[in-house]
């Protein structure tokens, strides 16, 4: 009689939490940091359809409070790098600048962050149009840090952002750089494809040659077109 | 795909002036065939099957759909493009007779 009573309490405690709300990714996981940006941009977005209401909070600040107390509750982990990076984007995206910069400094070079924030602050510097900032800034850390992904994550993005000012030589300089920091990573693997097409793609140089038979039997060659410019458009029908 | 329709003005617009070149990164040739029929292009359409391990997709390191190469009348690379909607102010850009 007793484990029948037992039994029936646990099984209406057990259906109680699971009735009331959707089951929830464990807190601090890095779900629940990914279903806290998702929450956070819904807000976002609701509070800038509604006009900014005067009077009530900024969204953008709440949510980088509480992504911020996960990254100090829980240093070391995946999910606490994860709220790093995601509070930043939030407060670079919404241009908070005082607070993205302050939280940026923060960052020991070493924590797990900078893997990923290399490509949050290049994003943000190219919608500054202030890439001189990125390269200054990710050359320090790619100096200081004693973790070699990290330092082969900032030197690719350091060549991203060369290579779009237009200096060849440096871009390449810095993924070779990146490559020998973390050779056999994904790292290295991008800085690989970023020097082949510095050194085959960029503006300037021959297009590589192409010469096919088209579906419907044309011979295709780039010099066939000499004298008119040409559109490649690679595509697929999915 | 999105930039079927687009690509068919640009066609009508450039005739003779520039050239268009679709390069498919399909696995399926019968499915290329199939929706360049359906769809109308007329432009050359190029493909061998091997996604983007074919040679051309290769060569160009491309990586995903869709990314535009605009070439120059000498044939030198002029500018990557990530958005069909950009073709048209690169090549009125080319064709401006100098300044």
């Amino acid at each position: 009689m007793r484990a029948v009573c037992i039994l029936a309490t646990a099984i209406a405690l057990s259906a109680l939490p699971a009735r009331a709300q959707p089951a929830q990714p464990p807190q601090d996981s890095p779900d629940a940091v990914r279903q806290m940006v998702a929450d956070a941009r819904r807000d976002i977005e609701k509070y800038q359809a509604s006009g900014a209401t005067a009077g009530t909070e900024d969204p953008v600040l709440k949510w980088d409070r509480s992504l911020w107390e996960v990254h100090l509750r829980t240093p070391g982990t995946e999910a606490g790098a994860l709220a790093a990076v995601e509070a930043i984007r939030l407060l670079t995206q919404a241009n908070v600048r005082d607070r993205s910069e302050a939280r940026i400094d923060s960052l020991g070079t070493d924590d797990a962050a900078w893997e990923r924030l290399p490509s949050v602050i290049y994003t943000d510097g190219i919608a500054r149009n202030d890439l001189s900032a990125v390269i200054s800034r990710l050359s320090r850390v790619a100096g200081s840090t004693t973790s070699p992904t990290i330092k082969a994550a900032a030197l690719v993005t350091i060549g991203r952002a060369y290579r779009r000012t237009g200096d060849r030589g440096a871009a390449t300089r810095a993924l070779e750089d990146a490559k020998a920091a973390a050779p056999n990573t994904r790292y290295a693997d991008e800085a690989s494809g970023l020097i082949y097409e510095i050194a085959h793609l960029s503006p300037g140089l021959p297009a590589p040659p192409i010469s096919a038979k088209a579906r419907d039997g044309r011979k295709i060659s780039l010099s066939t077109f000499h004298g008119t410019p040409v559109v490649l458009v690679f595509w697929g029908t999915t | 795909m999105e930039e079927v329709p687009l690509l068919r003005q640009l066609e009508t617009k450039y005739s003779h002036r520039a050239a268009i070149v679709g390069i498919s990164i399909d696995v399926s040739l019968e499915r290329v065939d199939r929706v360049v029929k359906e769809k109308k292009m007329t432009w050359a359409i190029l493909a061998d099957g091997r996604g983007f391990d074919g040679a051309i997709p290769s060569a160009y390191h491309v990586q995903g759909t869709p990314e535009i190469y605009v070439l120059d009348a000498e044939g030198r690379i002029a500018k990557r493009l990530d958005s069909a909607k950009d073709i048209d102010a690169t090549l009125a850009a080319l064709l401006a007779p100098p300044r």
